[in-house]
């Protein structure tokens, strides 16, 4: 992870406007998995969601010059075109009643009663991380970086203040960080 | 800024998972544009959230998925070296779009023009018309007056052919009785039906407030029996008298101030004549 900061933002954005091999490499490096993860969590099959982060990729490469950097992250937008387009891609094929995407009923419903929903896809390594959370976070980060909840939407849905959304989202985060580092650590023993 | 409370916040990692609203989303990145400690935090919650939801994936889908990029750019059918090509189709395309539009202006005012003449022309045609239509009705007026007087004429001259022919009519000529000024007025009169029929072709036309009316003299007593319509004098035309004419000895025409007298004025009685 720490290849992420090879790049700042602005150089970055500069790699992909080249438009060339080098820069798709890059992108496809640092990104593709994070990107084909957010898919997984929307689209079950395997195929599919390559099908999916394959034109996710398009989208990004023929659409740098829409990128509004005082709007977000590049990575922020990716990620934004990444759960949309596998939403796109469940409605066209009209299997949103088979989807994993849950409401947050479901996953407040699920935290309550400590009933784990069945994950198909081999996304263990995810799966023990954000269970490895408390609950109420590991909520939190299903909501907003998966499914793309606002931390409004996330306020009305849980009954929490939108404050305590974001310091939620702060804890969750550090609490990540810890256990990526632990990982790493035994990884490089 | 209070940088710490602002990164405690969690405001961060709602902003890298882009999920706040936009006006949010654009302070955020203004403010991580302008402190370096937010972009560093922004950058590790960044890599966490990558590690976070990265999944492996199969060797060699990058390969297939360059092919899709290159060919979603072959099919678009531009490439940035090709840049130049449409700015020549344009350049050639604009004498095309002039060449027409002078001509559809031309040719929009010459229509407006012919319309503009044809709207006139019809306007006057119109106008002409209605002044014929008028003329016309006003002809047809005509001829259905003269008609009207023809009918009228017609009817008396057989109604006077009927009275010549009635064996039982009289005739009676009326004299002038002025000296000087010969005058005749002439009264057809049946006893039997007590009509009587007068014509005053042979008289002048009345001055002006005058107006001749007609007398029976029976017994040496005149009787009134109507003034004659002004315009009868001097004209080819005769008139039934309006009261019965039972009897008398002679008929005479005096001419009285208009409306008639209840007895002749003496000196103006211009003809007479014995039944």
């Amino acid at each position: 992870m720490e290849n992420n900061a090879t790049y700042t933002e602005e150089e970055l954005l500069l790699l992909l406007k080249q438009q060339n091999r080098q820069a798709f490499n890059y992108l496809y490096r640092q990104y593709s998995g994070a990107l084909y993860g957010v898919i997984l969590k929307v689209i079950d099959d395997n195929q599919t969601a390559q099908d999916v982060l394959q034109d996710v990729f398009v989208k990004i490469w023929n659409n740098v010059s829409q990128y509004d950097a005082s709007r977000g992250r590049i990575y922020t937008w990716m990620l934004n075109i990444a759960r949309n387009a596998a939403i796109d891609k469940l409605r066209s094929k009209g299997e949103i009643m088979k989807s994993k995407i849950q409401t947050g009923e479901h996953i407040v419903n699920n935290l309550e009663q400590n009933i784990k929903t069945e994950q198909p896809t081999d996304t263990i390594g995810l799966r023990k991380m954000v269970d490895g959370l408390k609950p109420q976070y590991s909520a939190i980060v299903e909501l907003a970086y998966f499914n793309g909840y606002t931390t409004e939407e996330i306020s009305k849905t849980l009954g929490i203040p939108p404050g305590t959304v974001k310091t939620r989202m702060r804890s969750a985060m550090c609490q990540l960080r810890e256990i990526f580092a632990v990982t790493k650590q035994e990884k490089e023993r | 800024m209070n940088t710490a409370e602002y990164i405690a916040s969690g405001i961060l990692e709602a902003y890298v998972m882009g999920v706040l609203p936009p006006e949010e989303m654009r302070e955020v990145a203004a403010n991580v544009a302008q402190y370096p400690e937010l972009a560093a935090e922004v950058a590790s919650i960044e890599a966490t959230m990558l590690s976070l939801s990265s999944q492996p994936l199969p060797a060699g889908l990058d390969d297939k998925i360059w092919a899709a990029i290159e060919s979603s750019n072959n099919s678009a059918g531009i490439t940035p070296g090709e840049a130049p090509t449409p700015t020549g189709r344009t350049i050639n395309f604009q004498p095309e779009y002039r060449k027409p539009r002078q001509w559809q202006i031309a040719a929009a005012v010459a229509a407006l023009a012919a319309s503009a003449a044809l709207n006139v022309y019809l306007w006057q045609q119109g106008d002409k018309q209605s002044a014929e239509r008028a003329t016309l009705a006003a002809r047809m007026d005509s001829l259905a007056e003269q008609q009207k007087q023809l009918a009228l004429q017609v009817d008396k001259y057989r109604k006077a052919k009927e009275m010549m022919a009635d064996t039982a009519m009289q005739t009676i000529v009326m004299h002038t009785v002025v000296k000087g000024h010969p005058m005749a007025a002439t009264v057809y009169w049946s006893k039997e039906k007590s009509e009587a029929y007068v014509s005053v072709d042979g008289l002048p036309a009345p001055p002006p407030g005058m107006q001749y009316q007609l007398w029976v003299l029976m017994d040496g007593k005149p009787v009134d029996m109507g003034v004659l319509p002004i315009d009868m004098a001097n004209t080819p035309s005769i008139m039934k008298v309006s009261k019965p004419v039972t009897g008398g000895q002679a008929f005479a025409i005096s001419l009285e101030k208009a409306g008639g007298s209840p007895t002749p004025t003496m000196e103006n009685i211009y003809v007479m004549g014995k039944a």
